[in-house]
């Protein structure tokens, strides 16, 4: 559904109201030898008073960003000494955080300010500030609403959904322009649904025009997103949870969380990320209303099992009323709201790289399978301690904004200071390991020492036995118990790698299921692999099938991927399923892709991502883009628009399995 | 005894009530012109050549003993690019049951039934009477172009829950034109069908000129009379894969 305003900011017009910030702060700062909490604080006030308000024909809810970018608060110079005496986790300022937007709703950021320490009530007045600013604007302009809602928030606690909304953007505006990065939106539909209830009830608004007001309101995160940081555009974390039980099993979801499904469908926007917590309870007709927004091809919304992760947290010593609270981070990261800092993607650990070690140094001297599979046990072992052990003293640049909206000292950390780490490549590894064990051990077919040169040589020379391993050997994907096994023994193996340990922050270390971006970095930093993958060629993401399996179709795809345990290996990581656009054409089949949903989840599987693609569109886009600028895919754990992206992303998403009707 | 298929698709959701697992039997004795499953055409195992992915390292021509081969004179096996793909397998009832139950297992209480499609099922009805057994007490549905004898389709329909039935064309000089056969058994089937108060589908797939003519829908309307009838929107790549088979799409005609 199309409106001025979303014609507006998709089209880019808005950023004609943007100027370069020539302020060289970090240069200023370090003459004046300030502490690293006073230049983030003082970043902020002078950004903030650099702002012009502006505010849009049409738009309900206001504030954006003018300046193009924000000036470093070190000085290269001193990065290179802060790196030298720090572990620093990317670009070393708070991420992945999901902060207590509701407190700062419910109760206003005067009321906060009493609470603050000094760096933090600057912070609020720097807001409160530029708040006023866009409150004389509105008025100059003859906006009395907008006006009228900015008398009362942030200053003050909301009284009505609108002025919540708008309190939300201001809180989540000032956040990023703190330097934070990725920040997540948590359980939205919980803490917003109260004022949506209330003005419902008092007649103040209609399902209709609450609907308008949240469209409204998820154009806003599309308004900045392009200046965040992010591997690629649309890498900025603004992840929205909905759906899923509270601390005494109710089922949260609500009139809010099917607004929240609709108001994404019909912007069509690449935010905010549309999640979705469910359990084998979940009622049928629900998965069918999620999957009209998977139909829309925003690869929205993904799954989450509420019956898998929530006990997993559990035993991984979260709270219960935590781990029922959980929520995601910018990708798929489980992680708690308001009192967690767990570091969820500190690093990934290749599957097919441990399996390339014990490759070339074990296999031959291996009397059968079990020994080589120890051997890549082993490996991962190693590759896992030296995850571990390299991240010491770890320091994340102070932000005491984002201090005033956690419920915990984010100086220090959180209730939860735990690291997450990646696993990338299963498919390629267990795939791999089901060769070796048949082909080698079993049948005594290929020889080991043939086998380990066909893969140095990249199979130049060996057609034959490439043709058998690529497309005839057993492949995750297929419900086939004897690859499966090995997939679920790796998991297993990644998380006894981890236990026990203790990071520095005194929290553990958790085994994931995602792969970030590194399903394109690791598959380079290995050559061919025994499963027939050719030098250079990536692995799938996340946790999916190899790129070039042959599966028989997502209903053994989703066997095979519900078959490993993971209620030790939940740091996050979801398996995706492309399905061709074709396939959503009557509302019979969205149902049915709505069953398959409910049945994955049935079955125990942890975390679901679905997308909805064409493949003629994906093709012709490369060659036009100017025709495609609004074409949405998912890539690791967010969409982007397609012509966005760089060629090997674009690459990768055309090359993914898709199953057609 | 056997059966020759040529693929099993699952979450088939255009093949009858449910998410559903359907096997494509193998062999039609219809030609239509617009046929766009050319590979169920013959009854026998055929070869699938994609041409657009042939590197041209000359690696299928080594000799080799496999007798899916051997009516090509190139080996399948040593593609890497895997560009040569065997079509249609002999398969005897018990193993195709257990292949298609293991995807009906995984679905549990949520899976929709089996479909049998093709090519023709009806052409090998008499595997299909010992498969559907089998597959008991899944919904079983076929979707069929209706052409065999009375004696066959009364047999088969007994052992379904559902019948997807192709209509296409009306008029039997037109229906001999365009698909090669005559219509007066699929009619006859028709009234079989309407007859045995089975749940069943009729389907007419909307071929420009040909199909979707006015007088056409017309006549297939009053034939259907009061069963549910779908239009299916002509598959505009129906010629991809002839080539692929060494065929031509003028060959069927």
């Amino acid at each position: 559904m199309s409106t001025p305003l979303l014609d507006y900011i998709a089209s880019g017009k808005h950023r004609a109201y943007r100027r370069v910030c020539s302020l060289d702060l970090a240069a200023e700062f370090a003459a004046l030898k300030l502490s690293p909490i006073e230049r983030m604080v003082r970043r902020l006030e002078r950004m903030l008073a650099a702002e012009m308000p502006v505010i849009l024909e049409d738009e309900q809810i206001c504030f954006m960003r003018t300046l193009k970018n924000l000036p470093d608060c070190f000085t290269e110079e001193e990065w290179k000494d802060i790196r030298a005496e720090y572990d620093i986790h990317e670009l070393g300022y708070l991420s992945n955080l999901s902060p207590n937007y509701s407190r700062g709703i419910s109760r206003g950021l005067l009321d906060l300010r009493n609470e603050a320490d000094e760096y933090g009530a600057r912070a609020i007045d720097a807001i409160l500030d530029l708040t006023d600013r866009y409150r004389e604007k509105a008025i100059e302009l003859g906006r009395t609403d907008i006006a009228e809602v900015l008398a009362r928030v942030p200053r003050y606690g909301a009284s009505t959904f609108r002025e919540a909304l708008q309190s939300f953007r201001i809180l989540h505006f000032a956040l990023w322009y703190e330097g934070n990065y990725h920040i997540t939106v948590g359980r939205f539909d919980r803490y917003m649904y109260p004022y949506l209830k209330a003005d419902l009830e008092a007649g103040i608004l209609t399902e209709e025009s609450a609907l308008a007001l949240i469209e409204d309101f998820f154009i806003s995160f599309n308004k900045d997103s392009d200046l965040y940081p992010g591997v690629q555009q649309g890498d900025n974390g603004q992840s929205m949870m909905l759906g899923g039980v509270d601390e005494n099993g109710c089922d949260c979801f609500n009139l809010l969380s099917s607004l929240c499904l609709k108001a994404s469908r019909n912007n069509m926007m690449i935010d905010p990320k549309i999640n979705l917590r469910v359990s084998a309870s979940t009622p049928a007709e629900r998965f069918t209303e999620a999957t009209e927004l998977t139909k829309a091809g925003l690869g929205f919304p993904q799954y989450s099992n509420d019956d898998v992760v929530i006990p997993a947290l559990i035993s991984l010593g979260y709270a219960p009323e935590d781990a029922a609270n959980y929520t995601v981070a910018a990708c798929w990261e489980f992680i708690i709201p308001h009192v967690g800092a767990d570091v969820a993607n500190i690093a990934a650990l290749s599957y097919p790289a441990a399996l390339d070690r014990a490759l070339h140094r074990d296999l031959a001297g291996c009397e059968s399978y079990e020994d080589f599979f120890a051997c890549v046990l082993r490996e991962i072992g190693a590759e896992a301690e030296r995850i571990c052990s390299r991240i010491k003293k770890l320091w994340f640049v102070p932000s005491p904004f984002m201090n005033v909206l956690m419920d915990c000292n984010i100086y220090e950390g959180g209730k939860y200071n735990n690291f997450g780490i990646h696993g990338t490549g299963i498919a390629t590894a267990a795939d791999s390991l089901a060769v070796i064990k048949r082909y080698v051990f079993e049948e005594r077919s290929i020889g080991k020492a043939e086998l380990l040169e066909a893969v140095d040589d990249n199979f130049e020379h060996a057609p034959e036995m490439l043709h058998k391993l690529r497309y005839e050997s057993p492949k995750l994907g297929n419900n086939d118990d004897y690859v499966d096994s090995i997939a679920a023994a790796l998991l297993e193996g990644f998380a006894d790698s981890l236990e026990g340990k203790r990071n520095c922050r005194g929290g553990i270390f958790r085994a994931g299921t995602g792969s970030a971006m590194y399903y394109l970095w690791h598959a380079n930093e290995i050559g061919a692999s025994p499963d027939g993958r050719r030098r250079g060629e990536p692995f799938g993401t996340n946790f999916s099938v190899s790129l070039f399996a042959k599966v028989k179709g997502p209903v053994s795809v989703i066997a095979s991927m519900t078959k490993p345990n993971f209620s030790r290996a939940i740091n996050g990581g979801p398996l995706t399923l492309e399905f061709h656009s074709s396939l959503f054409a009557d509302e019979g089949s969205t149902e049915k892709v709505g069953v398959l949903v409910k049945r994955f989840i049935e079955l125990g599987g942890h975390q679901l991502q679905l997308n909805a693609v064409s493949l003629d569109k994906l093709l012709d886009a490369q060659k036009h883009p100017e025709n495609y600028r609004q074409l949405v895919v998912r890539i690791w754990g967010w969409s982007a628009y397609f012509v966005e992206l760089d060629r090997e992303y674009q690459d990768h998403v055309i090359a993914r399995q898709v199953y057609s009707i | 005894m056997t059966g020759v298929i040529f693929d099993i698709k699952e979450m088939a959701v255009h093949d009858g009530p449910g998410i559903r697992t359907t096997v494509f039997f193998k062999g039609c004795p219809l030609r239509c012109r617009w046929c766009h499953n050319p590979e169920g055409l013959s009854a026998l195992p055929q070869i699938f050549y994609k041409k657009v992915r042939c590197i041209g390292c000359g690696s299928c021509q080594v000799a080799c003993d496999h007798p899916e081969c051997a009516l090509l004179g190139r080996c399948i096996h040593a593609c890497p690019e895997n560009c040569l793909e065997a079509v249609g397998r002999e398969v005897d009832a018990a193993t195709l049951a257990g292949e298609l139950l293991a995807s009906a297992e995984v679905m549990g209480g949520l899976f929709g039934g089996f479909t049998f499609s093709g090519g023709e099922p009806l052409q090998q009805s008499d595997f299909i009477l010992e498969l559907a057994p089998r597959l008991r007490p899944h919904h079983l549905c076929a979707e069929t172009s209706g052409y065999a004898s009375g004696d066959v389709f009364a047999r088969l329909l007994d052992v379904l829950d559902f019948v997807i039935f192709d209509l296409k064309l009306a008029e039997p000089a037109a229906h001999r034109m365009y698909t090669g056969v005559d219509n007066a058994p699929i009619l006859a089937n028709l009234q079989t069908l309407k007859a045995s108060g089975k749940p069943h589908l009729i389907r007419t797939p909307l071929v420009p000129e040909i199909t979707d003519t006015e007088e056409n829908l017309a006549a297939i309307g009053a034939l259907a009379g009061e069963s549910e009838w779908e239009k299916l929107p002509f598959n505009a790549l129906y010629g991809a894969k002839y080539e692929m088979l060494g065929m031509a799409p003028s060959e069927i005609k």
